[in-house]
This record gives structure tokens, C-alpha cells and sequence, in this order.
């Protein structure tokens, strides 16, 4: 199977985070790294899956971060929010790509403006985590809830333009608009990646909630988008990669069929080896 | 492009949202167990739901109708009809099903309908079901809700010149965000304008206010750099 070979050496990659840095270190590697892959759209559309992983794990691990605290309202909710910024980030970032384009011609580092509405949509996850964490508004008293919506709103945005770089294969408004968002894709992509981001935490919250188990569903959820989305990109088969289309968008649905296949047994396999030593503890972390 | 007409939208929209996050009757988990007033699910469920429904009505309006008010009330209707359906059925489940009387537990005397309502609670209990009271507070949340969501999509697809499935995202997107801040100002479960939490209403207000203006102002970017022209 040649065609298996590209996407396993990729699956590695993907799995080299289940033995994961700590939480500073995560969110520094994937937003860098999901950056880089971000400026280049003209990248294969299993690395800028690997960003996408990367830039959704991320998220995943603010979520847990900020909702271990207890929100009141669910771990979805954050989730819902971190995406429900990342389109007004994305469309921003494109906005500011499609500017940039029309001022200086199709330069190569064009699509680096779209790092613009990153740091846009960082700011306006700023301001609501201190809206909502301070005393005399909401008063939310979690610690660092500043942060996390502020790399909420970040990596929601990366990983929505990162889809975006994926099924139109560039990340000028026009393209993106006809090929992403008017058919209603954006849909697909706001629900799965809210699923990637909000459901791992969601469904393994609880007394011995480890974060390697945790992280692993995220990864797998991830694989499950890709294979939508290697499934569009077959279907559409434009990208600006040399190759036709369907190859990138077959590599990506064996990319992510590999990603989720292997994730889900090893979740599978953790979920059995750590059941039977469940113990209890205290109450919900709270600050005094 | 009319920058302030977009802004306004955004805004009222935004504002609109956490309003009616705060009139809906959200039980929560408690709720599920029939253990406290309201609809078995989270405050995000609830108006996802309601503003969803709202804007595949305000949309399909607005394919052939320029009229802000006509869209923005239909609007208004989706979101009434699922959350009067949700919060119906919600009551049919709880009374036939569970078989308890939708009670409220924050007040002694239903503040509409006279009627007494600790009488009937459960001891140990917070209320239970979706009692009258909830139901109008409910139906007036969706009604504002629903009428906030499509003046966001009507401002974005109009004054903006966002093209249909943009518009409609984004105004979920924006939606969505201001619900959920005004749902964490009511930490997660609320009756209705009965519920002293429902006085911590102006700083959701203010927050959403400052929020819907940052996205209006990113709108206005999008708008302004996409070259985005009627």
C-alpha cells in the first residue's frame, strides 16, 4: 500500500503528543507550530491537518484547564465559545489576507496576515476572560480564566482557518467563501471542532481524569474531522497543491481514518487498564 | 456600508442574547433529575437551540423581504415555537413521566397567576418542572432572544453585505458567545425574572454590551478590508 505510506509517518507525528509537554509548553509548541503551517497554504493537506490536530489540542487543553474549576454551565460552553469566536477571528484573518494580496500582489507571506485576526480575536478573548473573571462584573473567581479565553479565541481562530487552508486550498477571502463558508461547510467545521475542543474534557471529567487519556480523545475526535474533511476536499479536488486534488484529499481521509483508528483503541485500552483503581476525592477546587 | 448600523445591530443583538438568557428557564443537571425548576439542560443548549430556530425563520424570511422589523419578528417566532415546544413537552415529561407538579422554587406565590407554589414542593427540593411563571418568562426570552439573533443576521447580511451562509454563521457565532457569558453571570441554572439571580442582570448587560461592540468592530473590519459591497 504506497498510498498508506505518506499518512502513517504523519500519524507518528500526531502521536508523539500523547506523551504530553506540560500545559505552558503545549500551548506555545501547537500555537507555533499551527502558526508556521498556517502561513504556507500551498502545504499538503495532511500537515496542515497535523496543525489542525495540533491547533484543536490546544484548545482542548484550555478547556480542561479553565472548566476544571467548575463553570456553572458545562464544559460544552466554553467550547461553543472558543469556536463561536474563531469564525469571527477567521473571517477577520482572511479579510486581512485578501488586503494584504490586493496591496502587494499575491506575495508568498500574504497569507501571514491572517495571524493578524489570531491576535484580533486573542484580544477580544482578553477582554471577556477579564470581564468575566473580575469581581465587580461577573465574578467568576477561576484562576487564569484570563488566559485561557485569550488562547480560547486564538486556537478556535487557528484551527477554523486552518480548515479553511484545507478545503479551499488558499486563504483569499473570495476563494474561502465560495469554497468554504457559501456551501455551508463552515457549519460542519464550527460543530466538529467544537466537538474536538468541548467533548474530550466533557466526557472524561471526573475523579481520576488524567490528561494524557483526555488529550488522546481530542486527537481522535481531530481524526474524525479530517476524514470530513479529506472527504470535501476529494469531492471539490481544488487545491493549490501540485498534485490533483483527490490525492491530497484521499491522503487526508486515510490520515485521519489512521489517526482516529489508533487513538481510539489506545483510549479504549487506557480507559480499561485505569477503571478498576477509581478513588474518590474532595470537592471542586475553588480559590479562597 | 454603514458602519454605525452595523454596530448597532451587533450590539442590540448581543445585548438582546444575554436578556434573554436570563428570562429562560434553565434547570440544569438538578433539573434532570427532577429536582429543580426548569428545562433539563444547559443555558448554551437552550438558546443554541432558540437562536438556531430563529434564524432558519428570520432567514427564510428574509430571501424576500427587506423589512428589518418583519425579519427580526420572525425571527422572534422561530425561537418562540421551540422553546414553547421544548419547555411543553419539558412539563409533559416531567408530570406524566416523573410524575411531579411544576413548582417554583424561589417564590412562595407564583408572582402571575396567584397561585401557591410551596405547598407543593418536595422538601429538600428546588422546584420542579417548568411552572406557569417560568413558561411566560421562558416564552419572553425566547421572544427577545430570537428577535436579538435576527437583527444580527439581518444587520450583517444587509448593512454588511455578508453573503447568506456568512452572515447567518457569524451572527450564530456571535450569538453564541454573549449567551454564554450572560449564562455564566446566572452560574448556569435559572427560573425566570422570579429568580433573585435574575438581579444580576445589568452587569451581563454591560459585559455582552462591550463584547457584541469588540465583534461589531471586527464585522466592520471584515467588511472594510473583504471590500465586502452591496
Amino acid at each position: 500500500m504506497t498510498v498508506g505510506g505518506g499518512p502513517v509517518v504523519e500519524e507518528e507525528k500526531a502521536e508523539g503528543f500523547t506523551i504530553p509537554p506540560d500545559v505552558k509548553q503545549l500551548g506555545i509548541i501547537a500555537g507555533v507550530i499551527s502558526a508556521v503551517i498556517l502561513i504556507f497554504p500551498g502545504l499538503p493537506a495532511v500537515i496542515k491537518a497535523v496543525g489542525l490536530i495540533l491547533a484543536l489540542v490546544w484548545g482542548m487543553d484550555s478547556v480542561r484547564k479553565t472548566s476544571k474549576y467548575g463553570l456553572g454551565t458545562g464544559v460544552p460552553s466554553i467550547g461553543v465559545l472558543a469556536m463561536g469566536y474563531g469564525i469571527v477571528g477567521a473571517l477577520v484573518g482572511i479579510a486581512l489576507v485578501s488586503k494584504v494580496v490586493s496591496k502587494v500582489g499575491d506575495s508568498v507571506l500574504a497569507p501571514a496576515a491572517a495571524l493578524g485576526g489570531v491576535l484580533l480575536m486573542g484580544v477580544v478573548g482578553l477582554v471577556s476572560g477579564v470581564l468575566s473573571n473580575h469581581e465587580k462584573i461577573i465574578g467568576m473567581k477561576i484562576p487564569k480564566l484570563e488566559q485561557g479565553m485569550t488562547e480560547l479565541g486564538m486556537a478556535g481562530t487557528i484551527a477554523m482557518l486552518l480548515q479553511f487552508s484545507i478545503v479551499a486550498g488558499s486563504l483569499n477571502f473570495d476563494v474561502v467563501l465560495d469554497k468554504a463558508i457559501s456551501n455551508g461547510l463552515i457549519a460542519v467545521m464550527f460543530i466538529l471542532s467544537c466537538m474536538a475542543m468541548f467533548h474530550p474534557y466533557n466526557a472524561c471529567l471526573g475523579p481520576d481524569e488524567r490528561r494524557p487519556r483526555t488529550m488522546i480523545v481530542s486527537v481522535e475526535v481531530s481524526g474524525l474531522l479530517c476524514v470530513i474533511l479529506g472527504i470535501v476536499v476529494a469531492a471539490v479536488a481544488t487545491t493549490t497543491w501540485g498534485v490533483s486534488g483527490v490525492v491530497d484529499g484521499v491522503l487526508l481521509v486515510i490520515f485521519g481514518a489512521v489517526v482516529w483508528l489508533v487513538c481510539f483503541v489506545k483510549f479504549v485500552r487506557m480507559c480499561f487498564e485505569e477503571a478498576y483503581s477509581t478513588v474518590g476525592t474532595g470537592m471542586i477546587k475553588t480559590i479562597e | 456600508m454603514d458602519p454605525i448600523l452595523i454596530l448597532v445591530c451587533v450590539i442590540l443583538g448581543g445585548v438582546l442574547a444575554s436578556l434573554g438568557v436570563h428570562l429562560l428557564p434553565v434547570g440544569g443537571a438538578p433539573a434532570a433529575m427532577g429536582t429543580a425548576t426548569g428545562v433539563a439542560t444547559g443555558t448554551v443548549m437552550l438558546m443554541f437551540g432558540a437562536a438556531m430556530c430563529g434564524l432558519f425563520t428570520a432567514s427564510s424570511v428574509a430571501t424576500f423581504s427587506d423589512n428589518i422589523l418583519l425579519v427580526s419578528l420572525s425571527g422572534s417566532v422561530g425561537s418562540w415555537l421551540m422553546m414553547g415546544v421544548t419547555m411543553l413537552v419539558a412539563n409533559v415529561i416531567y408530570v406524566f413521566g416523573t410524575g411531579i407538579v411544576p413548582v417554583s422554587g424561589r417564590v412562595d406565590v407564583d408572582p402571575i397567576t396567584k397561585e401557591p407554589q410551596k405547598a407543593y414542593k418536595t422538601p429538600q427540593c428546588d422546584g420542579h418542572g417548568v411552572p406557569n411563571v417560568s413558561y411566560i418568562s421562558g416564552m419572553v426570552g425566547a421572544l427577545l432572544g430570537g428577535f436579538g439573533g435576527a437583527i444580527m443576521y439581518f444587520g450583517l447580511l444587509n448593512y454588511a453585505h455578508f453573503e447568506e451562509t456568512m452572515a447567518g454563521i457569524a451572527a450564530m457565532g456571535i450569538f453564541v458567545a454573549n449567551a454564554i457569558i450572560a449564562a455564566y453571570n446566572i452560574g448556569g441554572t435559572i427560573e425566570g425574572f422570579q429568580d433573585p439571580k435574575f438581579k444580576r442582570l445589568p452587569k451581563a448587560l454591560v459585559s455582552c454590551g462591550v463584547i457584541s461592540l469588540l465583534c461589531g468592530v471586527l464585522v466592520v473590519l471584515v467588511v472594510n478590508l473583504g471590500g465586502l459591497t452591496g
